[in-house]
């Protein structure tokens, strides 16, 4: 067997194809061994996992504090309003001269409640009518603070209407008067719906809370 | 001739500032009110807050109210199984004749008299009838004055909004 010598003639395209085979090789992707390849993508993939979770315990840390904010900031809102609401009581309001009204209700049984109409020396100044519920509110114990009024110290008089349903559902209508002295100080006066059960009637009473 | 038309600017500008002074409350808390109902019952309006409202005030002289009505009840009956409230605040002096509109209309959506026309004044009606829609937490949202055929279309659009909200 004889080789065949490779003429020396053509050294140019010898070189040639030697030059196209190594771009070759250098344009073809290298496979990398498979050490190689996965060691630095794990580790990048952990360290990302690691720098997700950070982010991730950091934007929570900043929610929670995003959310304490907002709770704190509503709170002050509220005691703000809170303080606002009781100096426009007390400016409105001084409590040498406050008067407040309160309807409260015993019973209720021979009395379903519609309205009440109050009247301070002949002027009206508070006509409430009464939802269902409300009047539910007051059978349960509640009292509700039907005005609050300025009155200056010496004798006044009190009216107040009360309308509603009486025994058998009648249409009711009653009327109770007080006269009272406001002194120097604030004073609360209640008006009572209470049962009389030995005359199976309501009865309508004002009294002044000492 | 120019003084008439200082009349007329002078009558579009008082309208605008009305119809101005009703808008102004788009945004703002709705005012309370209570008033005695057709059925008897007294109804307050805070007693609704959670729930889309929509206040219509009518009369029974006013003709688009007429119109109006029949479609505003068909939005309460679909609606009002989710949270939709619908009260007809009717300011007329009599309010039979309220009563007696509505049996004709065979509409049953809750009507409150306002025949002393406190709550009128309160809503600052002045077209009729006036629309005025009011989100869960009780905030005035939307006002239409006066009733023109596709305004129910709006009405739905916005009371289907509030109610996703």
């Amino acid at each position: 067997m004889t080789t065949q010598p490779i003429p020396d003639a053509c050294p140019k395209a010898a070189a040639t194809a030697v030059l196209a085979a190594f771009l070759l090789t250098a344009s073809l992707p290298v496979p990398a061994s498979a050490e190689d390849s996965e060691s630095p993508d794990a580790d990048t993939v952990l360290a990302e996992a690691r720098d997700l979770e950070l982010a991730e315990a950091a934007s929570r840390n900043e929610f929670r504090s995003l959310d304490e904010d907002v709770q704190s900031l509503k709170k002050e809102v509220l005691d703000l309003n809170r303080d606002l609401f009781l100096l426009e009581e007390e400016l409105l309001f001084p409590a040498n001269s406050q008067v407040a009204f309160f309807i409260s209700m015993d019973v209720g049984e021979y009395f379903e409640l519609d309205s009440v109409q109050l009247k301070i020396n002949g002027k009206e100044v508070a006509n409430y009518l009464y939802t269902k519920r409300e009047a539910g509110a007051l059978v349960r114990g509640g009292v509700h603070r039907l005005h609050m009024a300025n009155l200056k110290t010496g004798d006044h008089e009190l009216v107040a209407i009360f309308t509603g349903s009486g025994p058998n559902s009648r249409d009711y209508r009653r009327g109770a008067t007080l006269n009272f002295d406001k002194g120097i100080g604030a004073k609360y006066m209640e008006l009572e719906i209470t049962d009389r059960v030995a005359k199976q009637q309501p009865e309508f009473v004002i009294r002044e809370w000492e | 001739m120019r003084l008439k038309t200082l009349f007329v600017a002078a009558g579009l500008s008082f309208f605008a500032a009305g119809s101005l002074a009703s808008s102004d409350m788009i945004g703002q808390k709705a005012p309370d009110f209570a008033l005695k109902s057709s059925t008897g019952e007294n109804l307050r309006l805070s007693e609704y807050r959670g729930e889309v409202v929509m206040l219509n005030f009518w009369a029974t002289w006013c003709g688009p109210c007429r119109q109006e009505m029949p479609l505003l009840d068909d939005l309460y009956n679909r609606y009002e199984r989710v949270g939709f409230k619908l009260l007809g605040v009717n300011i007329d002096d009599n309010s039979q004749r309220a009563i007696d509109m509505m049996k004709e209309l065979g509409v049953d959506f809750p009507i409150v008299f306002d025949a002393s026309k406190d709550v009128s004044k309160l809503y600052e009606v002045n077209a009729m009838p006036v629309t005025v829609i009011l989100d869960r937490e009780g905030n005035v949202r939307y006002v239409h004055k006066g009733y023109k055929p596709g305004y129910e279309e709006k009405y739905l659009n916005e009371v289907r909004a509030l109610l996703r909200e």
